[in-house]
């Protein structure tokens, strides 16, 4: 018999497809969760944002086009060159990036990367990303600063979640990569980007 | 070495102690905080059990879906009845690849199968990039905990270790100036990786996603650059949806270090599609048994709740007396002592369940409400079932139940001993005692009271 057929072989049960379905359908009713406020989500993502698990440096612009101003006050503040590795995301077309040197192929030690994600999470503070042809996902590990653009708000993880079939990566972003591998102290920035700086949009 | 010996090193080690301490002591009190927080958390805990429960229960309907739909989006799906299936499928995929090395993120399930032993056997380098993981992988030595496999070391030998191997290593003697050096050394070997090794915090069977969890992102960065990626997860480690993966999340990131999520979540699904900039040409998964369907089968099955948070070992008394190597498994700590004896034999491992005090802690902070104690009681009795109790313990058992069922035999006799204790703890402390010489090695007894509780609880009843 093949490994398969061995282990299934151990499983066998006598619930239908239907009624497994339908159990796990009923495991996720009114689940239980830290409340977020319907009339506060963007404000409860706002705080969450800047709690010290999360550390993130916010930005509010109202269109698209105030993008580059805004990011080059986040780099003059840096003191970081307007170099910047943009994904190539027919949305940046239409801002103006006179100034800046843009390249959309991250360097190992990349100092400042752009990205789009999907919509934040009021409930953590995450930001949510899906990979695809206008959204590689190696610049925003790559970065020690990662600028993230955030078009929408959504209260819960849930409500985060895809429905139907996924992209090859689905990703949620909470903070800097972090440690406490050393003796519990806690350290910014141990593989992937130390600084992170979320500009909401709209 | 026994489990004795090893204890015995353990306790003798001022470092260690300090080391465990501080580590599982910050990690209960930020679990503390974070479960103050969550109104419902208890409540959360029995969904989270009766999500596990689900899938175990029907486990062999939520794999063939996983497969189907890993499938379906491009992943090769393997079986592996034991640890050197495992093994063999993972070097023979590497082969395949032509791999000269291999960047693994950390998987407790690839300590369990030996997964290290079997690449190096196999003349596969292989560079660990959780900083932990990369730590003990310089000093040659196994995990010590499962969220921080390097908490027995100090900043001092971790510098030595990065001094010894690292290219261009810290100068400065501080803990960011390390981690700055592991940062540069890790990344090359990352980026030059032919292959990423994972594990899997979750397998979503209606998506056939691959589920990772990590603080530092080395996931992400020894997974997307290799051409290929493996997963090699334990088959306990499937959910339904990524709606009750949620569920586990919040229950397994307050548990683990506090935090409301921890920093990266990734769900990988399939290998890099047609436009894609990045991820890897091939995505393998290996669903690994290693003894968890005899688990179900044989009164375990509760055990395949856990979601490897760390939060009964933090708690535990035991473990943080002793660390972790003392254990002598992969897993340390209250579930350590019950999964070992199902992976080694409880022949080799029957101390284990022995080592713990039975306060029931464990449990209290399970975030799947595991009944540790209760599986530990289970092994102490298919222990002494089996006989597997040296002749020593079962004489003296066998000694002490003859008299306890003489009442004024055994009140006579504690008396005599009472007396005796306290002729010989006149300073108020015993330091040495006839058949307890492990108890006083470590710590005085106090010096008994004049008359046993029996005889004290008579006259209290009689006035």
């Amino acid at each position: 018999m093949t490994a398969r057929a061995d282990i299934l072989a151990r499983l066998t049960g006598t619930a239908t497809p239907a009624g497994i379905a339908a159990e796990a359908a009923a495991l996720l009713i009114a689940p239980e969760r830290p409340r977020v406020d319907p009339a506060q989500v963007e404000e409860t993502f706002l705080a969450r944002l800047t709690l010290s698990s999360v550390a993130a440096t916010v930005d509010r612009i109202a269109t698209l086009a105030d993008l580059p101003a805004a990011i080059a006050r986040y780099c003059a503040d840096q003191s970081l060159p307007l170099t910047l590795c943009v994904p190539p995301d027919p949305r940046l077309g239409q801002c103006d990036w006179t100034g800046f040197t843009l390249h959309d192929r991250a360097a190992p030690d990349e100092p400042a990367a752009l990205a789009i994600a999907r919509c934040g999470v009021a409930e953590t503070g995450s930001l949510v990303f899906e990979t695809g042809a206008a959204a590689p996902m190696l610049p925003n590990f790559l970065a020690l600063h990662h600028i993230v653009v955030v078009p929408q708000v959504v209260a819960y993880l849930e409500d985060a979640t895809l429905p139907g079939a996924h992209p090859r990566a689905h990703y949620w972003v909470t903070g800097v990569s972090g440690t406490t591998d050393i003796e519990g102290t806690y350290v910014r920035g141990a593989h992937g980007p130390r600084f992170l700086h979320v500009i909401r949009l709209g | 070495m026994s489990f004795a010996t090893r204890v015995d090193e353990a306790l003798a080690d001022r470092n260690l102690k300090l080391a465990v301490e501080r580590t599982a002591g910050t990690a209960e009190a930020k679990r503390t905080l974070a479960v103050d927080a969550f109104p419902d958390f208890d409540a959360a805990r029995d969904r989270a059990a009766a999500i596990k429960d689900h899938v175990v229960a029907n486990l062999g309907h939520y794999l063939q879906a996983f497969e189907a739909n890993a499938t379906a989006a491009g992943a090769q799906v393997h079986w592996a009845r034991t640890a050197q299936e495992a093994c063999d499928i993972v070097v023979r995929l590497c082969k395949a690849a032509n791999a000269k090395s291999v960047a693994r993120s950390k998987s407790m399930l690839g300590e369990e199968i030996g997964l290290p032993h079997a690449l190096a056997e196999a003349g596969i380098g292989r560079i660990e990039t959780d900083l932990a993981e990369h730590i003990i992988q310089l000093s040659g030595e196994r995990p010590s905990h499962i969220i921080w496999p390097a908490m027995h070391k100090t900043r001092e030998q971790v510098s030595a270790l990065f001094k010894a191997s690292h290219r261009a290593p810290h100068e400065e003697e501080t803990i960011a100036a390390m981690a700055e050096s592991a940062r540069r050394h890790l990344r090359e070997g990352m980026l030059a990786a032919d292959v990423g090794i994972s594990g899997a915090n979750f397998l979503v069977a209606d998506t056939g996603a691959v589920c990772t969890v990590t603080n530092e992102g080395n996931a992400e960065l020894s997974l997307v650059p290799p051409r290929m990626h493996i997963v090699t997860a334990g088959i306990e480690k499937i959910v339904p949806s990524t709606g009750h993966a949620v569920h586990l999340l919040r229950m397994l990131s307050r548990s683990a270090t506090g935090a409301p999520l921890s920093q990266y979540t990734t769900f990988y699904t399939g290998p890099k599609r047609a436009l894609d900039r990045d991820g890897p040409e091939e995505m393998h998964i290996v669903l690994v048994d290693n003894g968890r369907t005899t688990m179900r089968e044989e009164g375990l099955a509760e055990m395949l709740r856990c979601i490897r948070c760390g939060a009964c070992m933090n708690h535990c008394v035991v473990f943080r007396q002793i660390g972790g190597h003392a254990y002598g498994g992969t897993y340390p700590g209250p579930m350590g002592a019950v999964l070992t004896p199902a992976f080694d034999g409880l022949k080799q491992s029957r101390d284990l369940p022995n080592a713990c005090t039975l306060n029931g802690k464990c449990q209290e902070v399970c975030p799947v409400r595991i009944p540790l104690p209760t599986l530990l009681r289970g092994w102490r009795e298919k222990s002494w079932r089996e006989g597997l109790e040296p002749a020593s313990l079962r004489s003296g058992l066998g000694t002490w139940a003859w008299f306890a069922r003489r009442p004024r035999l055994y009140r006579a006799a504690t008396a005599t001993a009472l007396r005796a204790m306290r002729l010989m703890g006149r300073s108020g402390w015993l330091t040495r005692l006839p058949l307890a010489d492990g108890w006083t090695r470590y710590r005085d007894m106090p010096r008994p009271t004049e008359e046993s509780f029996m005889a004290q609880y008579r006259k209290g009843r009689r006035s």
